[in-house]
């Protein structure tokens, strides 16, 4: 009688598995198209963002979402599902957690200021688009403590970000200097917190970000962001790994807001172009037929009217930032973020 | 099973649902599909990917904060290294709040069946604020009130230019290491303090010997009183005979921080003391409860031979009462140990926190978290066996 049980009982265990086997290697090897597929299938866009960054990406008091993060966001979601770029769901990550949730595919693509280096582009699993943002890390310090640069920085405390590239520059630009320094972790409103009650001396952060926070605290005039930076800290886009077609949209989207902008194409005049392009670049641009011709179609899994719909959303690269960076008091003129005519390194490959 | 009965119809058969033999069958073919179901999914989620904790080996790249008596340089380091960092971290908070939680928990538990109306209250009022209050909200309202209650250093309170108190720590006067008054070695402390030990084992041996003598004879041999006679006799001899090598070293301010001295971090401090209380306030039930589950009558009897209050608290009800307790506060202990991971919330760079940076850095977060379970496996494994040990010495010992 018992043996018979078992049997049966493995009987119906293995009857499971091949059920569970079935339902699962159905997605196993064919990842390509599959963020794009679930994107369309699901009808909305889920966007990572860190949602507690003036200026890059702010959950606003009323839940919307504001900030240049924000932004590339809603041009994503306007070139795959139209409807203004109002298709997305912002999903505020914490920085320890935020490539986990992209491996596991809880987000679809991650805008949160996060940096681009060789250790995340060969471990993590993940590939990055095309760079929106060119920043360093810096310091903000008292406006009277008399500190220029990390020169002056001897034996201090620092509040970092943990889990974060700034924390290993700012060890290894300490350990060149050969000083010594006392960090604190936490979460940026943590950071923020500490060093507006005099927890640490320092802190240190992307300079954008730390000029962009500093700019919202109420007594602003009592800190300063010194001129000084350390490290290269070049922000983009993250998707995940081996889903090239995901990967082609979400960069060409981004190329395609600083190729407008080079084009002089922008969201208020972005229609009346496409109905009477003035050359063929912008009529490739925004997927309207140039003299007569056809209308370019590059074969992304897009139609090719993809770069018009992000444009109408969010204008070109310029405007979001004017819109967004720009009102934290973090200039363009004179940095990297500029077009490459202006001076800066912005630069996108040509659409054709 | 008596078909004999004759003249009934034989029973209609039972539906095969209702067959005890089928339910079982069914319930067994279930649990073993489910965890079928579930092995198979973990297995189908880690595989394909490779493991290996040679990751460990790396150089740390990162620095943490909140050391003590190591200062232990990220850059140069090896991750794992840095992990012991963090282990260490983890160690003070937990040895501290198990000491402290000890002593207050007794106390309030005590406090709590005290004749005085208004002790007895304020004992309770204790226990009900601080154990019905989520520890995570107790923590970082701790480090609130620290951070932001607490002046800035440069206006730090200071309590005779001896203890200062700031939102940068509570510095306080901290024994440093000192070559004495001949100027000798730093290492005449460590003989000083091997001198204290052997003080401390001769008057176990001592008190031992007339707790004997005393059993054995009827007549007082004042047991304890010798001991610590013999014990605080040779640590002072010793001191002054190696020429006190031994100074405390009194806190100063010096730019934005303090130097010398010990200085107890906003992070440690907030930690230690949510944990603390939180833990003293279910130990404090736990005393309460092992007491009044004593007899009456040992009470009375206590009573009855005329020994003072203090002694019928320490020589009659507490050691009966301990036997109670242990069970449950060893399980008190091993939450606290694990509750310490709250350091997360206050930034404080303990094992989890250090565990987290790496695993931040280069993914492996299999390997990393395999590695905290079994480190916090280990550490409450080890209270366990302390614990147990204690448990079966006190439950053999007769009182």
């Amino acid at each position: 009688m018992t043996r018979r049980r078992w049997g049966l009982a493995i009987v119906a265990a293995i009857a499971l598995l091949a059920a569970a086997c079935g339902g699962g290697s159905g997605g196993g090897d064919d990842a390509d198209g599959e963020v794009l597929r679930s994107v369309l299938d699901r009808g909305e866009l889920r966007c990572g963002v860190k949602g507690s960054h003036p200026g890059f990406s702010f959950a606003n008091p009323d839940g919307s979402f504001s900030g240049f993060d924000v932004e590339f966001c809603r041009a994503i979601a306007a070139a795959v599902l139209g409807n203004d770029g109002e298709d997305v769901a912002f999903v505020q990550v914490p920085s320890a957690t935020r490539f986990e949730l992209l491996n596991t595919r809880q987000i679809d693509v991650l805008i949160r200021t996060t940096t681009v280096t060789a250790e995340r582009d060969a471990s993590l699993g993940l590939e990055f688009g095309p760079i929106t943002f060119y920043t360093g890390q810096s310091f903000a310090v008292r406006a009277d403590s008399g500190i220029r640069s990390t020169a002056d920085m001897d034996g201090i405390t620092i509040c970092v970000q943990s889990a974060t590239t700034t924390e290993q520059n700012l060890s290894d630009h300490f350990n060149e200097l050969g000083y010594d320094y006392t960090p604190l972790g936490g979460e940026d409103q943590e950071n923020q917190d500490a060093f507006a009650t005099g927890r640490c001396d320092a802190w240190t952060g992307d300079q954008s970000n730390l000029i962009s926070r500093i700019s919202q605290l109420p007594n602003a005039d009592e800190f300063r962001v010194v001129d000084q930076l350390i490290s290269k800290e070049p922000l983009a886009p993250f998707v995940i790994d081996g889903d090239r077609q995901w990967k082609d949209v979400v960069s060409w989207v981004v190329y395609g807001l600083i190729n407008a902008e080079e084009l002089g194409v922008t969201r208020e005049n972005a229609a009346a172009l496409a109905a009477d392009p003035p050359n063929a670049a912008v009529a490739r641009l925004l997927g309207a037929p140039f003299k007569g011709g056809e209308v370019a179609d590059h074969g992304f899994a897009v139609d090719p009217q993809f770069l018009r719909r992000a444009l109408l959303a969010t204008g070109n690269y310029g405007e979001i930032y004017e819109r967004t960076v720009a009102r934290v008091g973090v200039p363009r003129e004179g940095t990297l973020n500029a077009l490459v005519r202006d001076g800066g390194v912005l630069y996108a490959p040509p659409y054709r | 099973m008596t078909t004999m009965t004759g003249g009934l119809p034989p029973p209609a058969p039972t539906p095969l649902f209702f067959r005890r033999g089928f339910r079982n069958l069914l319930a067994q073919g279930v649990y073993v599909g489910v965890t079928a179901l579930v092995i198979f999914y973990v297995v189908q989620a880690l595989g394909g990917r490779e493991y290996g904790f040679g990751f460990l080996n790396q150089p740390a790249a990162f620095d943490v904060g909140n050391q003590w008596l190591i200062n232990v340089d990220g850059t140069t380091n090896t991750r794992f290294t840095m992990y012991l960092v963090g282990i260490w971290a983890t160690a003070r908070v937990v040895m501290v709040t198990l000491l402290l939680s000890t002593v207050l928990g007794v106390a309030v538990g005590v406090a709590r069946l005290s004749p005085n109306w208004l002790l007895s209250k304020m004992a309770m009022l204790f226990v009900e604020i601080f154990r019905n209050m989520p520890l995570f909200v107790q923590i970082v309202l701790w480090y609130a009130i620290v951070l932001f209650g607490l002046p800035q250093i440069q206006n730090a309170l200071d309590l005779g230019d001896t203890f200062f108190l700031s939102n940068r720590g509570i510095a306080v006067p901290w024994p440093e290491p000192d070559g004495g008054l001949y100027g000798g070695p730093e290492w005449l402390t460590a003989v000083w303090a091997a001198a204290v030990a052997a003080a401390a084992v001769a008057a176990w041996f001592v008190r031992r010997r007339r707790q004997e003598l005393e059993r054995e004879t009827g007549q007082p041999h004042y047991p304890n009183r010798w001991g610590i006679r013999l014990f605080a006799g040779g640590a002072l001899v010793s001191f002054l005979a190696l020429g006190l090598p031994l100074t405390i070293d009194v806190p100063v301010l010096s730019g934005t921080d303090y130097a010398e001295g010990l200085t107890l971090r906003p992070e440690f401090t907030a930690l230690t003391l949510g944990l603390t209380i939180y833990t003293a306030s279910f130990i404090a039930e736990i005393v309460r409860a092992s007491i009044q589950a004593l007899p009456k009558g040992q009470t009375e009897a206590a009573n009855a031979i005329g020994l003072s209050g203090y002694q019928r608290l320490t020589l009659v009800i507490l050691p009966q009462a301990l036997r109670q307790m242990i069970p449950s506060v060893t399980n008190q202990y091993l939450n606290a140990s694990k509750n310490s991971s709250l350091a997360y919330g206050v930034s404080y760079a303990d094992l989890f926190f250090v565990a987290n940076i790496i695993q931040n850095k280069i993914g492996h977060a299999v390997e990393v978290f395999a590695l905290i379970i079994v480190t916090y496996m280990l550490m409450s494994l080890a209270i366990s066996v302390v614990m147990n040990f204690l448990n079966s010495r006190l439950t053999l010992t007769r009182v």
